[in-house]
């Protein structure tokens, strides 16, 4: 296996306020990395460093043997990097298939070739029977759907996944949470951002701590679950997890 | 299975215009436009029907960039200057005829128009809108001062003969034709925009600029391509106007009243839609001259406060122009 993404020794301030001090992570093809932590934890931050929407203080961005550290968010989707927004960020004036004919756009030119594509994609999540639907008219649950289909119809190498199960209801988290963990199968790299432990401890294959920008514990989700510095970290003191 | 594929079918030809089909309104627009050409009217009016087809076309032009890409100009007057003066410049001194001479005009729009957005197309909201204002008084000083090339405040005239080559006309319906054609030119880019990748693209960048960065798309080059062609456009209005009036004047050529009234065409219209430019310009341009002509002389500015008035009803009532009027109304319609 060789790592498709290295964050080396990255920082973000902004101001006086470190939001991600000193984060090393690596993350293998073919991985399904969780990354977990409390609130304000720095792991969006985290997230706009690797898509590019923020720019690292100090440290580096490698992808897939490319230093892409300062590059754009349009450069990286270039690259093979996708990435679905914690809050779904529709276009409102287009189609459910037209939002993701956006992205296909970057695999194919052709407005009948990116049509395929986006198909492919919705079919995927389970939107083939929104396909003409107006977004406005979608609920919380298909617009994190159409998120997650937006960004695979890109066939990135690496995918950002930011809470895609929040507000979803417990069966449709257990659809998205097989279809997640279907992805590297795919050939799709997987980091995932998730407040919904109980869906990301079931899939990934290695979880990430994160607590007030730095990563306080990593490995098999099992360890993690028992790990006393992770379990401070959400609950203050120590308790047990039944 | 019989009913479904006849709903299918009137999806394809709608009523009212959409992305990327021909509609029945805009097909009987063209009709209404061919039979104003052909129509017994008189020489006031035809004049009416010239400047009509001609802001049309240069509110289509405008509304890509501001309507699609959400760049709002007051400073396009500085590109029908440019392409105005060029073609005027180029006809005058070396007799290129202007039928050569407005695409080199619309090329220098065009370059303008791309360093204009490339420069300033990263400031937002008000500051664009003041950058580009500062651009047009920079090429109105410019045109009033370089009297070598562009005559100064004393302007620029074409000699009034007739002929092909100077495209220069002796009737108006030839004119109205001339500008018919610039308003379909105008019309059939911003369809084509419209259904294309880069109209997706746009769509999209106005919707979310963030989300559309992670699409893949980068809002600075989508936007300066809409400005370069926005503003290319509207170079080929100025040399059509230059064509009619024979006389280009700097203080009228590249001032804000006209980057205004380009942008009031679209805004009244509908912004970001095709045909919103055009009912804007058929409603307005008329509606402008008309007043002038039968008050002008009555009481001084009774014309301008009567059309003023009539502009703030509109914006009061279709926010959206008349283009999301007629859509309101027709979608009231079918549910009754």
């Amino acid at each position: 296996m060789t790592a498709i993404l290295e964050v080396k020794s990255a920082s973000r301030a902004f101001q006086s306020l470190m939001a991600v001090e000193n984060v090393s992570l690596s993350v293998q093809a073919g991985e399904l990395l969780g990354l977990i932590g409390p609130n304000g934890a720095g792991k969006s931050t985290l997230f706009n460093l690797i898509a590019g929407v923020l720019r690292p203080t100090a440290g580096e961005i490698v992808f897939d043997k490319q230093n892409v550290t300062g590059w754009k968010p349009y450069d990286m989707a270039r690259v093979g990097l996708a990435r679905t927004f914690q809050i779904p960020k529709p276009y409102r004036q287009l189609s459910v298939i037209e939002n993701v004919m956006l992205n296909a756009f970057l695999r194919d030119h052709s407005l009948a070739g990116a049509r395929r594509l986006a198909e492919a994609a919705l079919n995927d999540v389970g939107l083939t029977d929104y396909v003409n639907t107006p977004v406005s008219a979608l609920t919380v649950g298909l617009l994190k759907r159409l998120e997650v289909a937006r960004a695979l119809a890109m066939k990135p190498k690496l995918v950002l996944f930011d809470e895609i199960m929040a507000g979803l209801t417990p069966t449709e988290v257990g659809v998205m949470t097989k279809f997640v963990a279907g992805l590297p199968a795919r050939g799709i790299t997987v980091v995932w951002v998730e407040h919904v432990l109980y869906a990301i401890m079931r899939t990934a294959t290695r979880i990430v701590v994160l607590n007030r920008g730095k990563i306080i514990a990593e490995g098999a989700p099992g360890a993690i679950a028992r790990d006393p510095v992770v379990v401070k970290a959400y609950f203050g003191e120590e308790m047990t997890l039944a | 299975m019989t009913p479904r594929q006849k709903t299918a079918h009137t999806v394809q030809f709608p009523f009212l215009p959409e992305r990327g089909k021909v509609s029945i309104f805009e097909i009987a627009l063209l009709l209404i436009c061919i039979a104003l050409l052909a129509a017994p009217i008189s020489q006031s009016l035809r004049d009416v029907v010239v400047l009509t087809f001609l802001f049309a076309g240069l509110g289509l032009a405008w509304n890509i960039a501001g309507g699609y890409a959400g760049l709002i100009s007051f400073g396009h007057a500085a590109f029908f200057s440019i392409g105005a003066y060029t073609s005027t410049i180029l006809l005058v001194s070396v007799g290129l005829s202007p039928w050569i001479g407005l695409w080199v005009g619309a090329v220098l729009s065009a370059i303008c128009g791309a360093v204009l957005a490339l420069v300033c197309a990263r400031l937002r909201g008000p500051f664009f809108i003041l950058s580009t204002l500062a651009f047009a008084e920079v090429v109105r000083i410019g045109a009033l001062n370089w009297a070598s090339l562009t005559g100064g405040p004393e302007g620029l005239s074409i000699l009034p003969t007739p002929g092909l080559y100077q495209m220069v006309f002796a009737s108006k319906n030839a004119y109205a034709a001339l500008m018919l054609g610039y308003l379909l030119f105008a019309y059939a880019v911003t369809k084509a925009l419209e259904a294309s990748r880069y109209g997706y693209y746009l769509f999209a960048i106005r919707d979310d600029e963030d989300a559309a960065s992670a699409s893949g798309v980068n809002p600075l080059l989508a936007r300066t391509a809409a400005m370069t062609l926005s503003a290319s456009l509207t170079g080929i209005g100025g040399s059509l106007f230059a064509q009619y009036f024979l006389y280009l004047d700097p203080t009228f050529m590249a001032s804000p009243e006209l980057s205004f009234q380009f942008a009031l065409l679209a805004a009244i219209g509908g912004l970001g839609t095709s045909i919103g430019p055009v009912l804007g310009s058929f409603l307005l341009t008329p509606l402008s001259e008309l007043l002038r002509s039968y008050l002008g002389n009555a009481v001084a500015g009774l014309h301008l406060i009567i059309y003023s008035t009539g502009l703030i009803l509109m914006m009061l009532y279709f926010p959206g122009g008349i283009a999301a009027a007629l859509k309101t109304l027709s979608s009231r319609g079918r549910k009754r």
